[in-house]
Parts: C-alpha cells; structure tokens; sequence
C-alpha cells in the first residue's frame, strides 16, 4: 500500500516532559484514519509533531517519501499539509474571509478554491464579512476547516472537529469531512467514537503516549472488548 | 446600541470625566493658551505615539518587551543630526556599514551550504564560535583603521556642539577629508565582505533546523543591494559628500528622516535576527538583553557624540524669521515660511505644533492602513492572537517577527529625527520619552493601535497644561490662593492618571479584555 505519510516511532517532549513515547501512524493515500485515545492521550500532541509545532525529538515523520522531521512547521505546511486545531482556533479579530485568505499559499488560492468552500459551507458565505468573533461554534468549526481547504492540501490534520457541537451540525459537519475526503487524506481526532466509526476506514488508538493498536475500523467496531478498555465507551 | 453603551460604560465614563477636564481647563485660562497648550500637548503626543506604537506593535506580535525602545529612539536623533551637520561623516560611514550587514542579507543562503558540510558534532558545535571569532578579529584589524571624517568629542573646537552652533548660526566649520592610509582600501572592503559573511554564517549555525530552500534571485536581493551601497559610497565619496554640503537645508533635513528612519529599520531588524531571536524561549533574558542593549545604546551615543547636549536646526521651510514674521494665515506663512503663525494671537510654532502632529497623523493613518488592508497586516493581525496557527498556514511568521520588529524600531528612529529640531539632542531624551511611551500604552492599552494614538495625546496633553498652568497658576475656588504645579508634578501627573485608569481599567482605555 501506498502511504502518503509514516509516523515511525516518534518521541515528542514539551518542555522537559516526554509526552509521546514511541507513536506509529500510517495513512493509506486517500483514506480517512482516525486517531482515538481517552483525554490527554497525546492526541494533539501527534498532530502538532506531524506538522511541527511540537517537533519530535527522535523518530521519523515521512511525508510523500520525504522525512520532514525538525522541519520548521511552515515549511512542512507548505508542502501540503492542511492543519485544523481544535478548539476552533480561528483568528478572531479577522473577518471570515480574512481567514481565509490568510491560508493562501499563492496568490489567488482563495479565488480558485471559493466555489467549493462556499458549496461545502454555504453558512460561511453568508457571513463573510463578519469578524471571527461574531460566529456561532459551529460556524467557527466550519471557517477552521474551510480555512485549510484553501491552498492545494494533499494531507488534512483535523482535531476534534465534532468537539461542543450540536447533533444537527455534527451530521452536516461529517458530510463536509466525506466530501473534501475525496480530493484529499484525512488524518482525524476523534472522541466521539460513533462518529470516527462512520467517517474512518483505519484507526490508531494511543494511550498514554503510545499508539497501541491500529487496523481497519470494521474490525475495532466488533471488538467491544478494544473499545471499552481503551476508550472506554461501549 | 444599548448592549453598546452597557459593555463600554466605564470608557464612556472615562472620556466623558476626560472632556471635563479639559473644559475646566479651557475655563481656567485664555483661549489662545488653550489652543496653543492643546496644540502642544498634540505634538508631544505625536512624537511619544511613534515610540508607544512601534513598542506596541513589537509586544503584540512578539510578546518582546523591547526597553531598548527609548535607547533607539535617541540614537535616531544622532544618526539625523549627524546627516545635517556632518553629510561627510554619514556618506565615509555608509560602506564599511553596508559591508557589515550584507553578510546578513545573504541569511537564505547559509541553511543550503550548512547542509553540504559534514561535520562531527564536537565540530559542529565549535565551528560557530571559530567563524566568529575569526570574522571578529578581521574587523578589529580592519575597522579602527577605516578612514572616516569625523568630529573629536575631546576637543571643544572640533565637537559635536561646536559643529551644531556653528550650524544652526548658518555657517559651516571647515571639515578634513579622511583617505586610505593605514589600510589599502581593497584590502579593507574585502575583508569587511568577508568579515561579515563569516559571522553571519557563523550564527546561522546555531540554527540547526533542516530547511527546505529553493534559491531564487530574491534571495540575492539585500545582498546586493548591501554591495550597490558599499561601492557607491566609496566611488562616489567625494562627490556623494560636496552634493549633500551643497543641498539646502530642506532636502538635507529630508534626507535626514529618511536615513535615521532606515537606519532604524536595519538597526532593528539586524537586533532581532542576532540577538532576540535565540531568546523566545526565554523571555526573562530576553527582557534583560533589551535592558542591556539600552545602556551600551547610551554608552555607545556617549562616546561617539560626547555627553553634552546641542541642537538640530530647524529646516528652513520651517524657520524664517524678519519683517513679516509671524505669519498671520496660511497664506502668508507660505509665502514666508515664518517660524510661527499667529493665532488668536498666539505664536503657534509651525515645526513642533503643526508639522510634527501632521507627520504623526500620516504615520497613524498609514500603520492603520497596512494593518487593514494589506497581507502583512492580516499576518500580524493573526499572529497576535495565534503564531503557532499562523506558522502551520505555511507562513514564516520569524521573518514577520523580524519585519515587525525592524518596522517598531523604524518608527521609533523616525520619532527621534522629527524631535531633534525641537527639543534638542541630549543623553537622557530617550528615557523619559520612553517613560512617556510606557505611560501612554498603559492608559490606552499595551497592544491596542488606537489605543497608542489615544494614551499618547491624553500624555502629552496632560503634561503641557501642567506645565501651561505652572505658568500662569490655578485660582482654587472660594479662597485667594493661586496654586502653581511644580515642575516634578508634570511626570507624576501622568503617572497619577496612569495607576488611576489602570485601577478602574485593568486594560487600559481601548484594551481588550483576556
Ligand atoms: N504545554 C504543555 N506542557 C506540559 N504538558 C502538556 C502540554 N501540552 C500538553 N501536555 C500534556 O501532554 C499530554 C497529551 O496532551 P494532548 O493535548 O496531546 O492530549 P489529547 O489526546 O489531545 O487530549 P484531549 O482529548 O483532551 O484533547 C497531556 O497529558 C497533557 O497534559
Ligand atoms: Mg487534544
């Protein structure tokens, strides 16, 4: 199988705390993998090292055939790596479409990408001149992704993006996922573990640092036993 | 609109105790001294707003408190005296400087050559430090004996305040021309290149993050352009120097601003490149660092223009004087270009009350401008609030920083070159500016643009009539007694209203609330 990224064993510390001890991820070109773990896991944490804002001390992160570990994080970014925060970190004091903006890579990224934005998240353009402030959670969700489909990603990091959201929004949030799903990888932190089953075709549980099993997510919703001890959700 | 008036009720309050105050002071004294008293409040206010806001600016974005800020806003003033009274000094200075930073500008390159040098990591670790110390050493040899013109702070006749009268009297002390002796000057351009890469290669080293560099010629730009300069202001030395003696005072003034404005911005960007950038992480020896540069920047001003106080002259759009001065409208003011006007029969001084609130003004609007509209602006914005999510968009927010910072330093420079011809040059201007800038913030808000704007006329407002009542005396009602403050009271005014707002405001005026 064709991997468009190999997390190999990374060790990430911050400040003198050695947060993750030894997590592998690899994302099949094209596939949707969700990352799951109990709070505090290193969920985040293997996000942020992938794209370098955390970057790992030993280990490797290969993306595209290419190590990108001790990369600085814009050029990692530059390379093709969408990245969505969690708690919807969308800069407040621009308007919607400042933020979007901002994310252009080239001139006119934002131009040529609006179309399908507008079409994944028509909300998004009714407000458009809005500060970010001014949005409801799930409109800030929905600017936070929107905001990473403007420059030609391959790869998407997106964090808990089903976090505080009302069920309604959660549903037409998973179709946006499925939708932009199909021009590009997907890597996803999930707690929900209803929704990672539907969007995700791989899985990686990390614990405690650690990732410690990872397959095909057919087989982990059959494996009641897996999901109660390490998520502990039935 | 009500939500409005609820969330912003006590600023509302505030402006409204603030329009008090100034009507009971409009009460107190004659119209023609509150105009003027207003107008000069406006002028210290604009000349703190360029310190206040490049500081802020800097703080938001790189959360660097820079207490070098007043240090550079001083050495602004000398770099601009020094183009007016000494033009010959400036244009000897301009290549051995331009050689020093065009390593620096060559910054993209040394990632990409680093990475095809292999070396143990014992090597690794003392190859920086050897670079340095050789690049050192070179312009040790090098630099004490590079022939530049200039004034002998030792000496009465030949120092920087004799220069300055003779100056501002109209005429010029006859100057020496400084050539090649000691050095050959290829051998001394050379090795300043040389020099100056080696050090800058030298702490590139320190970064050791693998870098993705694609070269394109814009990354030779500065490097060439450092060149241009260099070979310029050595070919063309003499005549550089006879052009600039020869402008009128006019031009040469603008050349001033313009070489002390620049001069900040490369002063400023080289600072944060070398020094600040190996300290975000800790922010506590960065504070120190800045502090320290402050007293070697005073130490440094000290030595090379000495520690009296002089003067800058006034350019002469700005300064006639005789028969039909003062000027009675704007008119006749331009067709004299009178050192004042009068207005309701007041001298207003047409330099310190008008001009330097206009620049003050075209430097607000244009700041605002590229805050709001431009790319940059949008960068920053956001870096405020979220550098890590700025850098993982794919932006070099580092370079941003060091743009930000170059930019504050800039203003700050160009604040001290506008304040020159006002209040004179001395040792201690920058600190109390600096004191004024820090004042200012805390009334408006630390990282608050507008707020900057605000906090530094309410300073410089308050100030002047302190100083305006001193002179003329408050009647305290019912009684007889006429209350003069005392000089001391105009800082401790200031710092009064600072710790009161900041009692009522914990973030200032105009500050957001965390
Ligand atoms: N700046 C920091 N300093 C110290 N420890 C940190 C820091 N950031 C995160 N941690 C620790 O690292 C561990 C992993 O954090 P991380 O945010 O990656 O977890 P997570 O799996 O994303 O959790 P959640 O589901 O709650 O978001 C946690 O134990 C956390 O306390
Ligand atoms: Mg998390």
């Amino acid at each position: 199988m064709e991997y468009i990224l190999d997390v190999q064993n990374i060790q990430t510390f911050i400040g003198q705390y050695h947060i993750l001890q030894g997590v592998n991820v690899r994302v099949p070109k094209g596939s949707i993998v969700a990352l799951l773990g109990r709070n505090g896991a290193g969920k985040t944490t293997t996000l942020k090292s992938i794209i370098g804002l955390t970057a790992p001390r030993e280990g490797k992160v290969i993306f595209n055939g290419q190590e990108v570990n001790g990369m600085r994080s814009f050029d990692i970014s530059s390379m093709g790596i969408g990245f969505v925060p969690e708690h919807r970190a969308i800069f407040r004091d621009l308007s919607v479409e400042e933020n979007l903006k901002i994310a252009e890579r080239k001139k006119g990224d934002y131009l040529r990408k609006k179309d399908f934005i507008f079409e994944l998240f028509p909300d998004l353009k009714r407000l458009i001149s809005l500060p970010g402030t001014s949005l409801s959670g799930g409109q800030q969700q929905m600017l936070a992704i929107a905001r990473a489909l403007v420059p030609d990603n391959q790869l998407l990091l997106i964090d808990e993006p089903s976090e505080g959201l009302a069920p309604v929004i959660i549903e037409s949030m998973m179709a946006a996922i499925r939708e932009l799903a199909k021009e590009s990888t997907v890597v996803l932190v999930e707690q929900n573990f209803l929704v990672a089953s539907k969007l995700a075709e791989y899985y990686v549980i990390i614990e405690e640092g650690r990732s410690v099993q990872d397959g095909n997510m057919k087989d982990l919703v059959a494996d009641k036993a897996a999901i109660h001890r390490y998520l502990g959700a039935a | 609109m009500n939500s409005f008036l609820r969330k912003n009720f006590i600023v509302i309050i505030a402006f409204a105790v603030m329009a008090a105050f100034l009507i009971a002071a409009a009460q107190g004294m004659e119209k023609k001294d509150f105009v003027i008293t207003l107008l000069r409040g406006l002028a210290v206010g604009s000349i703190t707003f360029l310190v206040a806001s490049g500081f802020s600016l800097i703080f938001g974005l790189l959360d660097v408190l820079n207490l070098a800020h007043g240090t550079l806003f001083m050495i602004g003033a000398y770099i601009g005296w020094t183009v007016v009274v000494r033009p010959d000094t400036f244009v000897d200075l301009l290549t051995p400087l331009a050689l020093i930073a065009s390593g620096f500008a060559l910054g993209d390159v040394y990632p990409l050559l680093a990475s095809r040098i292999r070396l143990g990591s014992s090597m690794r670790r003392i190859l920086p430090w050897a670079l340095i110390l050789v690049s050192l050493l070179i312009f040790w040899r090098i630099l004490p004996r590079y022939p530049i013109a200039i004034w002998d702070v030792e000496n009465y006749g030949q120092s920087p305040v004799t220069f300055a009268f003779m100056a501002d009297s109209g005429t010029r002390l006859p100057v020496l021309p400084a050539a090649f002796t000691e050095v050959t000057m290829s051998s001394a351009l050379i090795g300043l290149l040389l020099a100056s890469i080696v050090i800058a290669f030298g702490i590139s080293l320190f970064d050791t993050s693998p870098r993705t560099v694609k070269l394109t010629w814009k990354n030779f730009i500065w490097f060439a352009v450092a060149l241009i300069v260099a070979i310029v202001g050595v070919v063309f030395n003499n005549a550089m120097t006879d052009y600039l003696f020869g402008l009128n005072s006019n031009w040469l003034f603008f050349v001033a601003v313009v070489v002390a404005t620049l001069s900040g911005v490369v002063l400023g960007g080289l600072m944060e490149a070398t020094l600040i950038r190996p300290l975000y992480s800790r922010p506590i020896y960065q504070l120190m660092l800045t502090l320290g540069m402050s007293a070697i920047g005073i130490e440094m001003v000290r030595a090379i223009w000495g520690r009296p106080e002089f003067v800058m002259s006034k350019p002469e759009f700005f300064n006639g004087g005789g028969e039909a001065c003062p000027a009675t409208n704007f008119a006749d003011w331009w067709a004299n270009h009178c050192s004042t006007i009068l207005f309701l029969d007041g001298r207003v001084r047409v330099y310190n009350e008008i001009f330097i609130p206009l620049v003050g003004l075209v430097v607000l609007v244009s700041i605002w401008i590229l805050l709001q509209r431009t790319r940059l602006g949008m960068i920053i914005r956001a870096g405020v609030q979220d550098r890590e999510m700025v850098e993982a968009l794919g932006i070099n927010i580092r370079r941003v920083f060091t743009m930000v910072f170059a930019l504050g330093v800039g203003l700050a420079a160009l604040g001290g070159v506008l304040a020159a011809p006002s209040s004179g040059l001395s040792n201690a201007m920058g600190e109390s500016l600096f004191l004024n800038a820090l004042i200012a913030l805390a009334i408006g808000g630390l990282t608050n643009y507008p707020g900057a704007a605000l906090g530094s006329v309410i300073v410089g407002m308050i100030q002047q009539f302190i100083i305006k009542y001193g002179q003329i005396g408050i009647p305290i009602p019912f009684t007889d007694i006429v209350f003069k403050p005392t000089p001391p009271l105009v800082p401790a005014s200031t710092v009064m209203l600072m710790v009161i707002i900041l009692l009522i405001l914990p973030n200032g005026l105009l500050g957001k609330k965390e």
